[in-house]
C-alpha cells in the first residue's frame, strides 16, 4: 500500500508533465491540453455538422450525415491508426503523434457531438423557431439568435460528459506514442516492473478525480446560469442559491 | 418591394379560393374572404374547424394546396425566395396561443431582437420604441424580467409587444387566450381592445364571444374547413342564419 505513496513521490513530475522541460511536454498536463483543444475544436465542427443535418438543402445535408454515420460506425482506435499512417503518405511528410491525435479526436468528437447539437435543436418546442420566422428572422438567423442559445445551454451537461469521455479517449494516443497521461504511466511500470497493480491504480485514481470534478464543475455551471435566468426572483431571496439545481423547472 | 398605393376599400387580407390539404383530409375548402384595412375580424367556430390553420396561412407557417392570399397587395403563396417571404413575414404581426417568447431573452430583449436583426433598427431607436409598447401594454416595470418570472397573461402582453414592434399594417391572434388562466384573460383582451380602437387591421380566432360582440366588426363562423357565415356580431349572435352556427351558439349558451 505504501508503494503506492512511494512511486507519486518519485514520479510526480513525470505523471504531471511527462519528461518537459528535457523532453516533450507529457503526463496529465498533455491530456488535458489534448482534451481541451480537442473539444474547443470539435464545437464550432460539431455545430456546423449539426446545422447542415438539419439544412433544408440537401447539398449540405447529405455529406454531414454520411460523415456522421461513417464516424459513429468506426471505432476510435480504427480511425487514430488510419490518420496516422494514411496522412503521412497523403502529405509527404511526418506529422508529430500529438497532431494527429488531435485531428482525430476532433473528427470524431465533432460527429458524436453533432449528433447532440442536433438532439438539442430538435428538443425545443416548435413555437419557438415559428415565433422567430413569424417575426421574419431567416432560416440562419432563426438559429444563431432564437434556437441555437437555448439548445447549446440545455445540452450544457451532455457536452461536459463528451468532454469527459474525451479526456478518457485520449489514452488510445498511447498506441502511436503520445506523450499523455497513460505513457508516462506506462514509463513507471516499465522502470519499476513489478509494481503494475500500484501504477495503473494511481492511473486510475487521477482519471477519476480529474473526471470526477469536471462533473461537479458542470453541475455547478448549470446551476449558475439557472440562476441567472430566474433573474431578480431568486436575488431577493439571498437562501435560494442552496437550493438544489432549478434546471428542473426551466425549460 | 412597394406597397401598391393604399385604398381604404383595398382589402388587408384576401382569401381568394384557398384550399389546403393534410395529407387525405381536406382542412379548408374554398374559402373565400377579406379583412378591410382597419377592420377587425373575428374568426370563431368548433374546434378542427380550420381556424388556426386558416390564420396560418396568412404568413404561411401553413402551406396551401391552391388558391391566392394577398396581404396588402402580396402575393403571400407565389413561388418566391426565402429572402422575399421573410420580408413579408416581418410585416405580418403574429400572436400565438403560447406566447412563444425566447425564455433566454429578457422582455426588453425580446421585444428588441427582431427590429434589430431583421429591421436593421439601431439598437437605442429600438430600445426606446420597445419601451414605449412596454407602456402600451402596461408591462413598463418588467423591461429587466424573463418570460419565465412571468404570469401567462404578461407573456401573452409581451408577445404582442413584440409584434407590434415590427410596426405592421396587421395583427394576426391565434386564440391569444386560450392557454390563460381566467382572470388573466381581460388583460390581454383589455390590450387588443385597445389596439383595435387604435384603427389596428385584425383577424383574431378566439372564443372569447364577449370580445367578439364588442370589437370586431365582422365575425366568420368556420366549420369543417369552410367558412359559413360571414357577419355583423350583432347580426351573427341574434339571429345567425346557417343552422350549424345556430347550433353552436346554442351549446355556447347552454354553459
Amino acid at each position: 500500500m505504501f508503494s503506492i505513496f512511494e512511486i507519486l513521490r518519485d514520479n510526480w513530475l513525470l505523471l504531471l508533465v511527462g519528461q518537459y522541460p528535457n523532453g516533450p511536454l507529457g503526463g496529465i498536463v498533455a491530456t488535458l491540453i489534448l482534451s481541451v483543444l480537442g473539444i474547443v475544436l470539435a464545437f464550432p465542427l460539431s455545430v456546423l455538422l449539426a446545422l447542415a443535418r438539419l439544412s433544408p438543402w440537401k447539398l449540405l445535408r447529405v455529406p454531414a450525415t454520411v460523415l456522421v454515420y461513417i464516424v459513429r460506425g468506426v471505432p476510435l482506435l480504427m480511425v487514430i491508426l488510419w490518420v496516422y499512417f494514411l496522412v503521412p503518405i497523403l502529405i509527404g511528410r511526418d506529422v508529430s503523434g500529438f497532431t494527429t491525435m488531435l485531428c482525430t479526436l476532433v473528427i470524431y468528437e465533432g460527429a458524436y457531438l453533432s449528433e447532440v447539437v442536433r438532439a438539442g435543436i430538435q428538443s425545443l418546442p416548435k413555437g419557438q423557431s415559428e415565433a422567430a420566422r413569424a417575426l421574419g428572422h431567416s432560416h440562419l438567423g432563426t438559429m444563431f439568435y432564437v434556437i441555437l442559445p437555448q439548445a447549446l445551454y440545455n445540452m450544457l451537461p451532455s457536452m461536459l460528459s463528451q468532454f469527459i469521455s474525451t479526456i478518457k479517449e485520449t489514452t488510445l494516443g498511447y498506441v502511436i506514442n503520445v506523450q499523455e497521461l497513460t505513457f508516462a504511466a506506462n514509463q513507471i511500470n516499465n522502470q519499476l516492473l513489478t509494481k503494475p497493480f500500484q501504477v495503473f491504480f494511481i492511473l486510475a485514481m487521477t482519471y477519476y478525480v480529474v473526471c470526477f470534478s469536471l462533473t461537479r464543475l458542470a453541475l455547478w455551471l448549470e446551476r449558475r446560469i439557472a440562476l441567472k435566468r430566474l433573474g431578480t426572483a431568486v436575488r431577493q431571496d439571498p437562501g435560494a442559491s442552496d437550493l438544489p439545481p432549478a434546471v428542473a423547472t426551466h425549460p | 418591394m412597394n406597397p401598391p398605393s393604399p385604398l381604404q376599400d383595398d382589402p388587408m387580407i384576401l382569401f381568394n379560393n384557398i384550399n389546403k390539404w393534410y395529407g387525405d383530409y381536406q382542412a379548408l375548402t374554398d374559402v373565400c374572404a377579406e379583412v378591410k384595412k382597419g377592420e377587425v375580424v373575428v374568426v370563431c367556430g368548433p374546434s378542427g374547424s380550420g381556424k388556426s390553420t386558416l390564420i396560418r396561412t396568412v404568413n404561411r407557417l401553413e402551406e396551401i394546396k391552391s388558391g391566392q392570399l394577398l396581404f396588402d397587395g402580396h402575393d403571400i403563396h407565389a413561388p418566391m425566395s426565402s429572402v422575399a417571404l421573410n420580408r413579408l413575414r416581418s410585416r405580418i404581426g403574429f400572436v400565438f396561443q403560447s406566447f412563444n417568447l425566447f425564455p433566454h431573452l429578457s422582455v426588453m430583449d425580446n421585444i428588441m431582437l427582431s427590429p434589430m436583426r431583421v429591421l436593421g433598427v439601431k439598437k437605442a431607436q429600438a430600445r426606446e420604441k420597445a419601451g414605449q409598447l412596454l407602456e402600451r401594454v402596461g408591462l413598463s416595470g418588467k423591461a429587466g424580467a424573463f418570460p419565465a418570472q412571468l404570469s401567462g397573461g404578461q407573456q401573452q402582453r409581451v408577445a404582442i409587444a413584440r409584434a407590434l414592434a415590427m410596426e405592421p399594417p396587421a395583427m394576426l391572434f391565434d386564440e391569444p387566450t386560450s392557454a390563460l388562466d381566467p382572470e388573466m384573460v381581460g388583460e390581454v383582451l383589455s390590450v387588443m381592445r385597445g389596439l383595435a380602437s387604435d384603427g389596428m387591421t385584425m383577424m383574431c380566432v378566439t372564443h372569447e364571444m364577449n370580445f367578439a360582440r364588442e370589437v370586431a366588426d365582422r365575425v366568420w363562423f368556420m366549420d369543417a374547413g369552410r367558412i359559413l357565415e360571414k357577419a355583423e356580431p350583432e347580426t351573427f349572435f341574434r339571429h345567425p342564419q346557417h343552422p350549424r352556427a345556430q347550433r353552436f351558439l346554442s351549446d355556447l349558451r347552454a354553459h
